[in-house]
């Protein structure tokens, strides 16, 4: 029983750890995606808000650039309109171009760098330079009043050929330490007033427009000539930015793009567009680089949040699977310790079935054996006897005994049959037809023989049933319930006194009753059980079985029998029959 | 005048011996230009810019006789004169040497100027009662365009030649030049600044030569 307990208590918490695994699981599970989910819609999010800001610190900038361009554009268109310009170009005076444009062209070169809030619309420039009929540099004959550049700079100002509308360009200067610088130029067409063709193009040079900071953290610069200028980025990780920007930027379709990259150990979105579209100067792009650290601290934070939750909840689904567990477990406890008692009883049960069986079985077999064993020798000492008696040199005292001993062995036959029988039915191999049976015959006839049978006691017999009661059954069963029933009549009947034999069909039943006088039944007594004995004394007896075959057989022909009544010098049986359907009609 | 000077010499050409003359003369007619605005009331003359070519409107050509002459030592001064914003005459042909002054008759400032290789000055600001008037010598051949710093339209021609012998045609495109040395020159006709057409003469005393410019 202890070990019961323990297997039963291992149950209990294997069925508990299981649970609390399923729940950690599904925990676990939720947890993971939370965080996946998380971080996927932190980076999105940092990702299109840096993008956000960048588009707007772009348009900012076009704004400022557009200022810049209108300003210029129609300086410029002024400026082709005067009369020297116009002269120095046309007629073949280039030599004139720069002094002419000097005066023109003062208010652009002269006074201090204005800051950079005004620098869109103050137009200060860094230099300038006409270009000629080809698109190439006309070389200023005093420098200092154009802005100076050196020669690989001022190679950068020429073009394939004029342009026909405003360009934009970005030229490198390297200064001698080594660094450099990017200026921004803006090439715009000269259209001669007489023939409206480009004659020629003004290029001027700025300093870039700055992208307004409002982002902290963000660095910006120019990417040009395939170079990036990032002066708040050290050079070192400058030229490391650059190999990834020649390799993204290769491909010329993308004009705006941005990725993640490392700068130290930050991770930083990259921003690029292209700040020249469709201009015949080289590709220029504005690069902006923001750092995730915010983002990444969100994250990092969220993380945080989302681990924290999770193994809250997961704690929590430790403490709930324990709870559900053993409210889920104690019926299951119950159901196990019902079971088990339930097993126990049943095993129990069956082992007695079995052993009753065995019982049965061996008592059955022990019956039938015997009746076997004891018929053959009762037949020899049967023959036997029959045999002495046909001899005639006996005395008649010896006949006389030589028949009782028979008589005895007949009896003795019976007995033998009576218990084959016995053993047939509780083996359950005896079956009963269903032939209709004529139980008025069958009953005078046994009454008829009764009258023979000799040494009969002086008893009266009284006959209340009609003829043609038909019952359901086979007639040599039916008739060894009579004949029992109504030798136990005459013989536990005293001298002088009666049998009554009645009769009736009662619906579907017919009931035989079978009285006679004599000594009473004691309460109380089992006269049906097999083998029984009266507790009376009594002279006459028999084996015991007669009474329990009888009510066997009755029941195996769907009826019964009964003691009705004993007690004042009378006993009545009654026993019940199916009856026929049809022959007996409705009584 | 110039058209009853014609008239004149048609009438007495025929009763005159040329050789008394001495000379030789070149008539003709120059295939100007189709002038594709309308006709002009008042007759005034500017200077047009079609595809970088500046021609007279209505079309106008000097016709001239190339060749090496004595250089003039007094030579008479030209004026070209601003007035109602234009240049009047808009075309001017002189001899290499001529002085040129260039009244302003406005009420307003002009700069004339120019940055022709055969002639580059400026002026600078003058108004119409400045004194002296401003001039410039025109010592090399060539065509000078005239422009106004302040008046940017303003486009006015002078076509310095190294010949005495030129003549501006009507606007049909006849000439006459008169008094021409005899002997083989090339004639020429400057039409617009990019086109002058030639053609060799052989020019004979007393003798009127005819010689159109398709």
């Amino acid at each position: 029983m202890n070990s019961a307990v323990q297997a039963r208590d291992k149950d209990v918490t294997r069925f508990r750890t299981r649970l609390f695994t399923a729940m950690m699981v599904i925990v676990a599970t939720l947890t993971a995606l939370g965080l996946y989910l998380a971080q996927r819609k932190v980076t999105a999010d940092a990702e299109r808000n840096l993008q956000q800001s960048f588009q707007a610190e772009l348009s900012s900038l076009h704004k400022l650039e557009e200022l810049r361009h209108a300003a210029l554009a129609d300086r410029c268109n002024a400026l082709v309109t005067k009369s020297r310009i116009h002269a120095a170009i046309e007629d073949n005076a280039i030599d004139l171009l720069y002094p002419s444009a000097k005066d023109e062209l003062r208010d652009l070169m002269e006074g201090e760098e204005p800051p950079p809030e005004e620098a869109a619309q103050s137009l200060h420039a860094k230099f300038y330079r006409f270009l000629d009929s080809k698109g190439a540099v006309i070389k200023p004959l005093n420098p200092l009043d154009v802005g100076e550049l050196d020669a690989e700079t001022e190679a950068q100002l020429a073009l394939d050929k004029l342009p026909d509308k405003q360009q934009i360009g970005y030229v490198q200067q390297n200064t001698p330490n080594g660094g450099g610088f990017i200026d921004e130029v803006i090439a715009v067409p000269i259209f001669s007033t007489d023939t409206g063709d480009v004659i020629s193009a003004l290029v001027i040079g700025f300093k870039p427009l700055e992208v307004e900071a409002k982002h902290t953290g963000m660095k910006s610069g120019i990417w040009a000539n395939g170079q990036l200028h990032l002066p708040a980025l050290p050079t070192s990780t400058q030229a490391s930015l650059n190999n990834k920007l020649a390799g993204e930027l290769a491909d010329a379709d993308k004009s705006e793009n941005y990725f993640r990259v490392d700068v130290g150990d930050a991770p930083q979105l990259l921003f690029y567009k292209r700040l020249n579209p469709a201009s015949l100067f080289p590709p220029a792009y504005e690069i902006c680089v923001y750092p995730l650290a915010d983002s990444m601290a969100q994250l990092h934070r969220l993380r945080w949040q989302i681990g924290g939750a999770g193994a809250l909840l997961l704690l929590a689904g430790f403490v709930a699977s324990h709870l559900v567990a053993l409210r889920l477990s104690a019926p299951v406890k119950k159901l196990a310790l019902d079971s088990e008692e339930n097993r126990a009883r049943r095993k129990r049960a069956e082992a007695a079935l079995v052993s009753a069986a065995q019982d049965l079985e061996r008592s059955t077999r022990y019956s039938a054996d015997a009746s076997h064993q004891l018929k053959s020798p009762v037949t020899v000492f049967r023959i036997g006897l029959e045999s002495l008696l046909g001899r005639e040199d006996f005395k008649p005292e010896v006949y006389e005994e030589l028949s009782t001993l028979l008589h005895q062995t007949h009896r003795l036959t019976s007995v033998i049959e009576d218990l084959l029988l016995l053993s047939r039915m509780d083996a359950g191999h005896l079956q009963i037809a269903s032939d209709p049976v004529d139980l008025s015959q069958l009953v005078n006839e046994w009454l008829d023989d009764l009258d023979a049978l000799p040494e009969s006691p002086d008893v009266k017999i009284e006959k209340e049933f009609s003829t043609g009661l038909f019952i359901a059954g086979e007639k040599r069963y039916t008739s060894l319930i009579v004949q029992n029933l109504l030798e136990n009549a005459r013989k536990y009947n005293r001298p002088g006194g009666r049998i009554r034999v009645s009769a009736h069909g009662n619906g579907s039943n017919v009931v035989l009753t079978i009285g006679n006088t004599g000594g009473t039944i004691p309460p109380g007594e089992n006269i049906f059980e097999r083998f029984h004995h009266s507790s009376t004394p009594s002279a006459a007896s028999g084996h015991g079985i007669g009474l329990n075959l009888a009510r066997e057989l009755a029941r195996l022909h769907g009826g019964d029998l009964r003691l009705v009544r004993s007690g004042n010098d009378w006993t009545e049986f009654e026993v019940r029959f199916s009856a026929v359907d049809g022959v007996n009609g409705v009584a | 005048m110039r058209l009853r000077g014609l008239l004149w010499l048609n009438a007495v050409l025929p009763t005159l011996p040329v050789a008394l003359l001495a000379s030789a003369a070149v008539e003709g007619r120059v295939e100007l230009p189709k002038s594709h605005s309308a006709p002009v009331q008042a007759k005034r003359y500017e200077v047009v810019t079609k595809g970088g070519v500046l021609s007279t409107q209505p079309p106008l050509a000097v016709v001239y006789l190339e060749g090496a002459f004595p250089q003039s030592t007094s030579l008479p001064t030209k004026q070209v004169r601003q007035k109602d914003l234009t240049f009047v005459p808009s075309l001017l042909p002189v001899r290499v040497g001529t002085t040129v002054e260039f009244p302003n008759l406005d009420d307003t400032y002009h700069n004339i100027f120019s940055y022709s290789p055969a002639k580059r000055f400026d002026l600078g600001r003058y108004r119409q009662d400045d004194r002296p008037i401003p001039a410039q010598v025109f010592d090399k051949p060539g065509l000078v365009i005239l422009r106004c710093d302040i008046h940017e339209h303003m486009r006015g021609l002078i076509l310095v030649l190294n010949t005495p012998h030129f003549v501006m045609t009507d606007t049909s495109g006849h000439f006459r030049l008169e008094g021409l040395p005899v002997g083989h020159y090339t004639l020429k006709a400057w039409i617009d600044s990019r086109t002058t057409r030639e053609k060799p003469v052989d020019l004979k005393s007393g003798q009127t030569l005819h010689v159109d410019f398709p």
